[in-house]
């Protein structure tokens, strides 16, 4: 259903009780300033923009190799709200290898599944905005990739 | 250069790094990040969110006195704790906590002007400890002040027809029409755009400086009766989307500039902008 990384992260919250999801995460969240583009890596796709849906600017870097595996880095303003931080590193990991049309697919029900339903509320909604970003820059590519064909 | 009507209830950062081994005050921190109290506060502050743990959970209402009492207890908060709130979003939520605090009758209540940003802007100490306190002997306040400190929709219709001052502190483009919810934020749900017929507009974020703390008393008078035209002694009702940023400017026109009748709507824009029938203005 979902791609096997982002499965193994949805697995391993389905089985946590709700103190240790939030612990974990935290941990994910701390971990967002690690998904930003390192020194020498080149993208395919930078999206790069400030929306209204999020607190903060995103910038979203797509690397797809020929076998249309992907590989996303994610850069967060400071103010970008927490879940937004752990959503980020969870999608990175949870995506990494994952072809654009797997990525295009991946069905927004597992975001309850991980942050838990009573997370997932009014003021709370930008925890589906990386995702969204994330497709987004894979339909991009998608329509490139396209109209070379 | 004049005061605040009560200073008592604004301290400042440095006030809190002095008395944060002080008995007789509590730390709350109240954010609209629901996550970011985990990931570092100040020593000795406890949480309080704003939806889990002020609000009932069915109803669209808030906690039950019994409740209450449940919640300060456990959080080793007694009738004469000094509850010190602060957060994140320039104190929107703290504001609201601690009108909610107030709605049960509990008054040592105070804001850390500038928030949790001014705290972690001046390398102030953070910790993810989460402190624990013994259980007090909070009464069960006998009665919730609605009526004082709250409006509902019938309240604030008839202020309306009655032409008696109105605060909208949405943004502009909110009070006008044409947008339903705040910038950077998702729509939270509200079919129809505008304002309660007679409000004035005075977004709550004129009440602060870029460092997110409260501007002097002159200058918030200048905006408020200035501009605004409110007056000492006036019957006022402020309202926002879900009465988080009114509990804001419910702070500023009580604690800081004095007035002695003032009610947060906080049904607000998504109670108002759904409600059928109930008369919109639109424009500036």
């Amino acid at each position: 259903m979902y791609p096997p990384k982002l499965q193994q992260i949805v697995d391993l919250f389905e089985s946590l009780p709700d103190p240790e999801k939030r612990e974990t995460l935290i941990t994910y969240a701390d971990q967002a300033k690690n998904q930003a583009p390192r020194e020498g890596e080149t993208f395919d796709l930078e999206d790069v923009r400030k929306d209204e849906e999020c607190t903060d600017t995103v910038g979203i870097f797509l690397k797809v190799n020929p076998d249309r595996s992907t590989h996303y880095r994610v850069t967060l303003g400071p103010h970008v709200q927490t879940l937004t931080k752990a959503m980020t590193s969870i999608l990175c990991k949870g995506l990494e290898g994952a072809t654009i049309e797997e990525v295009l697919e991946v069905p927004a029900d597992f975001v309850p599944k991980i942050v838990g339903a009573d997370l997932v509320r009014q003021r709370s909604q930008t925890v589906y905005y990386i995702l969204t970003r994330m497709k987004s820059a894979a339909t991009v590519w998608r329509n490139r990739d396209r109209a070379v064909a | 250069m004049s005061e605040y009507a009560h200073p008592e209830a604004l301290v400042s950062t440095e006030w809190v790094a002095e008395h944060l081994n002080d008995p007789g005050i509590r730390l709350v921190e109240s954010n609209e990040d629901i996550l970011l109290y985990s990931t570092g506060h100040i020593p000795g502050a406890v949480h309080i969110d704003w939806r889990a743990d002020l609000q009932d959970q069915t109803v669209r209402d808030y906690i039950s006195p019994e409740e209450f009492a449940q919640l300060c207890s456990k959080n080793g908060i007694a009738k004469d704790t000094t509850v010190v709130f602060y957060g994140d979003k320039s104190n929107w939520w703290a504001c609201y906590a601690l009108w909610a605090f107030r709605l049960f009758g509990h008054e040592k209540v105070k804001i850390m002007d500038g928030g949790r940003d001014k705290w972690i802007r001046e390398g102030r100490e953070l910790t993810r400890d989460v402190p624990t306190y013994p259980a007090t002997e909070y009464p069960v306040p006998e009665k919730r002040h609605d009526k004082e400190i709250r409006a509902f929709f019938e309240d604030t219709l008839e202020h309306s027809r009655a032409r008696k001052p109105l605060i909208d502190v949405r943004s502009p483009g909110e009070f006008v029409g044409e947008v339903t919810h705040m910038p950077e934020y998702p729509q939270e749900g509200v079919l129809r755009g505008g304002h309660v017929p007679g409000a004035r507009s005075v977004p709550w974020k004129r009440a602060v400086r870029d460092d997110s703390t409260f501007k002097s008393a002159d200058e918030l008078r200048a905006i408020y009766e200035g501009e605004a035209g409110l007056k000492p002694g006036d019957d006022v009702v402020a309202y926002c989307r879900i009465g988080e940023r009114s509990s804001h400017t419910w702070f500023v026109l009580t604690y800081l500039l004095g007035y002695e009748k003032v009610r947060n709507y906080d049904g607000s824009w998504t109670e108002w902008g759904n409600r059928v029938r109930a008369p919109i203005e639109k424009g500036a």
